[in-house]
């Protein structure tokens, strides 16, 4: 329970008052490059049906699509983390099961980011 | 915190079925009951009203239960003509004001509860403390820096017209007890009638403390648990929309970054 001197305070803050809105900034901005990168996603996935191995490693050579593949992990991951972070912090209170679930949120949303990162600079180098 | 299942003392058990008048055109209304004195479990009463003995509003309905049937229905109520906000509760499944909710509006029963997941201080009655608590902590006032001017403040008509759809917000409480968002965290999170309110004073030309008003509401939970449900500007039973204020609050978040 918060006492109702707390909540009457204007001053009152319940967590970082500037990362709220940077956060709010780049779930807007992410969800709106991820419509585009929905289409190149769509378009990647329509030219690589059917395709050989060949086929498959030249197009990721091609350094405006390996460029928006990295940026389409990044910012898919990034939106998906603040996401989940809406929904932890909707619904779950208790701190230390907060904290926990936030921590997991960001070992997987980042993790995801690094391994396709990863992923993608093995199929540029190695192919 | 959300809350998916009730607690066993909030489960509602079946009530009286008061004697239904042998004349007449009739309504039933199933009413939530509720006294916490009595350490009972709450119960859904179910009352036959008269139409052709009352007035067509829901309002008109409950006080013909309690005036000739039940003295013990407790409810708010005072202007009956949709201006002071008291008779706000949920009829029908949405919240509304029973004085301006007809009901011609139902088709069948009528079920009548109060306010959702707000304390109830008896029967429809809801304990509305920690919304005025925190319609208090957005300072719903003029806030001025500069020296009192001889005569009023004035306005341009321009200036005047982007209260509209603002100032007429009653504080029933229907929009934010509507929110999913303020279910769950209803004691940090605004909620749409007070970020509603707060709207209406950073945009009010006269006001000069804009910077300080988006100071106090820039915060994780104060401002950012809307998520854009919408609930609020479906039930708002005066036409308002206080989800698009909110969206202009953080607008002019977002903005002061680049300022």
């Amino acid at each position: 329970m918060i006492d109702k001197a707390a909540i009457s305070s204007p001053g009152t803050h319940y967590g970082d008052p500037k990362a709220a809105t940077r956060l709010f900034r780049l779930q807007r901005l992410t969800g709106a490059l991820n419509i585009g990168f929905l289409a190149f996603f769509a378009w990647l996935v329509l030219n690589l049906a059917g395709a050989d191995r060949a086929s498959m490693l030249a197009l990721f050579h091609n350094p405006v699509v390996a460029i928006l593949c990295g940026l389409l992990l990044v910012s898919a991951g990034l939106h998906m983390r603040i996401g989940m972070l809406e929904v932890i912090e909707d619904y779950v209170a208790t701190p230390a099961r907060n904290h926990l679930a936030v921590l997991i949120n960001d070992i997987v949303a980042y993790g995801a980011i690094i391994l396709g990162l990863l992923a993608l600079l093995k199929l540029l180098i190695w192919g | 915190m959300a809350e998916l299942t009730l607690p066993k003392n909030s489960r509602i058990r079946p009530g009286k079925i008061w004697p239904r008048p042998t004349a007449g055109r009739l309504t039933e209304f199933r009413v939530y009951r509720y006294d916490p004195d009595s350490g009972e479990t709450p119960r859904l009463d179910t009352y036959f009203v008269d139409r052709d003995d009352c007035g067509p509003m829901i309002l008109d309905g409950l006080l013909w239960i309690k005036n000739k049937v039940d003295p013990t229905l407790t409810l708010r109520r005072s202007c009956r003509e949709g201006i002071c906000g008291s008779c706000s509760m949920n009829i029908g499944g949405a919240n509304t004001l029973a004085c301006t909710k007809g009901m011609d509006d139902y088709t069948g029963a009528i079920s009548v509860y109060p306010l959702p997941h707000m304390p109830v201080i008896k029967d429809l009655v809801p304990d509305l403390s920690t919304f005025y608590e925190q319609h208090r902590s957005i300072e719903p006032w003029l806030k001025t820096v500069s020296p009192m001017p001889e005569k009023e403040r004035l306005q341009t008509r321009d200036d005047r017209e982007k209260l509209d759809g603002l100032y007429e917000c009653i504080l029933c409480a229907c929009c934010s007890t509507s929110c999913p968002s303020y279910w769950w965290n209803g004691e940090k999170y605004l909620g749409p009638a007070v970020l509603l309110q707060a709207y209406r004073w950073l945009i009010d030309s006269r006001d000069e403390a804009a910077e300080e008003r988006l100071d106090n509401l820039e915060d994780p939970f104060k401002l950012y648990r809307c998520h854009t449900i919408m609930n609020c500007a479906k039930v708002c039973p005066k036409g308002l929309n206080p989800a698009k204020a909110i969206a202009e609050i953080k607008q002019m978040m977002a903005k002061r970054e680049f300022a």
